[in-house]
């Protein structure tokens, strides 16, 4: 193992930027259950289908104007906003049929969709992986180098994180949405329309886990088969955080994306064992998450 | 089937892919009227995934292999009388599906042999599948070197360098750079799957016979499908060792590469013996790093002196484009379809026995000229490609450097060395 601090930082750097990741994608799937009880297993394949769509959006203005960075931005929000629509549109047509069904009905409601989405991807984008290539060049720091590219997503990840806590303890949608985790029939009887919140949860949620899609494709490629792998971290994540928690969410995605980075320096073997010590710890010494609420069990 | 598979690549548009698909199934079909109606035709089932991490080496072999049977097929077939039908099938990249799929095949296509897989695990998952229903099983690119020994079967023949020839390769050239440098440690990074495991112990075991004094001082496993290596690319280089080791392969090695170059990984380390196929020489002509030392098994440009190489460039090309080459995976899939031919036409019969015993031990025209089968595993003689990534002027994609490019031939590195001690290792099989 490596003693030197430069070397550690730049670890704590890759764990950060891993963290980000996962919180980005688990904080609207953990938003998603938290008010509505729905366990969206197809919360990382609309991830993937807005990284395909930022991809496209991208490629198109790239075609234009040439490579440059600064066209991540436009792709990044029309994918986002396009997902943003099609979450709406999922939860108004299909998820809403599910509010009060067993869970192993939600379940396959969203497998299906897991499998519809996968075909329409393979069909219009094809099996390649894709990823947007940017002249990103190595930037020394403390006598090694790093991929500058890591330091834009921790700060994306904290930018969207505030804005995340700023919208749901600050604004009074923001204190509905937390009040519909607690009671969804207090909310109803003071005559706030549920549906609307939850097809705004539904489509938040979708829509920020598009948003990390597209700014991560620089790095990460997309490609079939990633959501499931994605789908099983971003669990692991919310069951430690705790269910509809935001804080815990950002806690538990810190925690998993540092300590991983950190086992693969330490015990490589056991690197992906140690997140799932950790999970197995959590579910026997607090079943509902590090900050989530006992009452919803 | 296989269209249906096929016009999901993006390599391919729709209108190439309606061309392609309906000249080689009219191809496929003419001479079955004109030469032998009612004759048998030979059916192929072909195994390859086209979702996992595989996927992006399944679509040249599934460009080029109806070009290959239609090539037969103009001359009725395989005898002039058993026109060739090639049923493709995706295995996910997964061993259980892809078992499955073979199975499917066998029973319900009446396949007389299987071609594939592209992941060992799924290749090896297919062996006890066709030694069951004794249908032959031509592993064109999977390769670990467990296929041809410990889990044997001899239905199996396999077409490329395996695992442990390729490790042992590497070797080969590790060891001259470590005699030229004075590297004294080093770091291994595998994908932690049957091909990773299988070829990183290899080269660990044959360096340190080779070059003792050369330390590992890490063993790092990412799993099949890992998508952020920024991790571990981090810790290797706040390891600082003097060169790493990589058994990566597929998506994740493109993904692997294109990271490292961006967190500046190889101004840092050397990474020399890294699988680079065709397909990523073409597929990564912007971002790959010039000047790494890569392997590949079938590189077309080392090859263009052998008449088949030459022959099969110029017909895929007429159909998908002078832009277009056929990657490694195409070449050894070209030569699988081409072996079998040979073989049943030693045959004399398209019976699985007798064309198994045919191709046993039988040395074939290739691509990459003329090589011989091992004839106590099935394993072909065959070599393992290295080189410097260099551009030259003829391509418009890097290729190893031709006046530097190492050839390992595969009796020089296979092992175990004797037919004696493979036997001892193979599975006893009823």
């Amino acid at each position: 193992m490596p003693t030197d601090w430069g070397s550690l930082l730049i670890q704590l750097f890759s764990g950060l930027s891993r963290a980000m990741m996962l919180f980005l994608v688990s904080s609207g799937l953990s938003l998603i259950f938290g008010v509505m009880n729905i366990l969206n297993f197809a919360h990382a394949t609309l991830w993937l289908l807005g990284g395909y769509i930022t991809f496209s959006i991208y490629t198109l203005l790239a075609g234009y104007y040439g490579v440059s960075i600064l066209l991540l931005a436009p792709a990044v929000v029309a994918a986002t906003l396009a997902l943003f629509a099609i979450g709406w549109a999922i939860e108004r047509t299909l998820v809403r049929r599910m509010y009060g069904r067993e869970l192993p009905e939600q379940l396959l409601l969203t497998f299906a969709l897991i499998l519809i989405i996968g075909d329409l991807i393979r069909l219009f984008w094809g099996v390649q992986n894709l990823r947007i290539v940017l002249p990103i060049e190595p930037m020394p720091v403390l006598g090694s180098f790093v991929n500058p590219y890591l330091f834009f997503i921790i700060a994306v990840g904290l930018i969207v994180a505030g804005l995340l806590w700023w919208f749901l303890a600050r604004t009074r949608t923001g204190k509905i949405v937390r009040a519909a985790v607690y009671s969804r029939d207090m909310v109803s009887a003071l005559g706030i329309r549920i549906p609307n919140i939850y097809a705004l949860v539904f489509a938040l949620g979708v829509a920020i886990a598009a948003f990390s899609a597209g700014v991560f494709l620089p790095i990460i490629p997309i490609g079939l088969g990633m959501d499931m792998d994605l789908i099983v971290q971003c669990f692991a994540v919310v069951v430690i955080g705790g269910f509809g928690s935001i804080v815990g969410t950002f806690v538990a995605s810190l925690l998993v994306g540092i300590v991983y980075s950190f086992s693969i320096l330490i015990w490589p073997d056991g690197a992906l064992a140690i997140i799932f010590v950790i999970l197995v710890a959590v579910l026997i010494w607090r079943p509902w998450g590090l900050f989530g609420t006992e009452m919803r069990f | 089937m296989s269209d249906q598979l096929m016009k999901h690549f993006k390599g391919i548009n729709r209108r190439e892919f309606l061309v392609t698909g309906l000249g080689a199934g009219v191809v496929a079909l003419v001479p079955r009227l004109a030469f032998s109606q009612g004759a048998e035709p030979y059916r192929i089932g072909v195994l390859l995934p086209t979702t996992g991490a595989g996927a992006n080496y399944s679509e040249r072999p599934i460009k080029g292999l109806p070009l290959i049977a239609a090539e037969i097929n103009k001359r009725g077939g395989f005898l002039g009388k058993h026109p060739i039908e090639l049923i493709f099938r995706d295995t996910q990249t997964k061993p259980d599906v892809g078992a499955r799929e073979a199975r499917s095949l066998i029973l319900n296509e009446k396949v007389k042999t299987v071609i594939g897989a592209w992941s060992s695990a799924v290749a090896m998952a297919v062996q006890e599948i066709v030694h069951e229903y004794k249908v032959l099983h031509l592993a064109a690119t999977s390769n670990s070197s467990k296929i041809v020994n410990e889990n044997y079967t001899p239905y199996t023949f396999m077409f490329g360098p395996n695992s442990q020839m390729q490790s042992s390769a590497t070797v080969v050239a590790v060891s001259k750079m470590i005699k030229e440098k004075g590297w004294k440690n080093y770091v291994t990074l595998g994908l932690d799957y049957e091909w990773g495991r299988d070829a990183q112990k290899v080269f660990v075991a044959e360096l340190a016979k080779v070059s003792p004094e050369t330390k590992l001082s890490k063993e790092l496993w990412a799993k099949l499908g890992e998508t952020d290596f920024t991790s571990y690319i981090t810790a290797i280089m706040g390891l600082k060792p003097d060169f790493v080791f990589g058994a990566i392969a597929g998506k994740d090695n493109e993904t692997f590469l294109q990271q490292a170059k961006a967190a500046g990984f190889f101004q840092r380390v050397v990474y020399p013996g890294v699988f680079l196929p065709v397909t990523e020489l073409m597929q990564q002509r912007q971002t790959l790093p010039r000047g790494i030392f890569g392997l590949n098994r079938c590189p077309f440009f080392a090859l263009m002196d052998k008449p088949l190489m030459k022959k099969y460039v110029e017909l895929y090309q007429a159909k998908f484009g002078k832009d277009d080459f056929p990657d490694d995976f195409a070449c050894m899939y070209f030569d699988s379809l081409n072996g079998l031919d040979q073989a049943i036409t030693k045959a004399g019969t398209i019976a699985t026995e007798a064309v198994r015993k045919a191709m046993t031990g039988a040395t074939l025209d290739t691509c990459r000229g003329k090589l011989t089968f091992r004839d106590c595993n099935n394993q072909l003689d065959c070599a393992s490609y290295l080189g410097e990534v260099v551009d030259v002027p003829e391509y418009p994609f890097p290729i190893f450097n031709p006046k530097t490019l190492i050839v390992v031939e595969g009796r020089d590195v296979w092992l175990p060395a004797s037919c004696e001690d493979v036997r001892k290792i193979q599975k006893k099989r009823a």
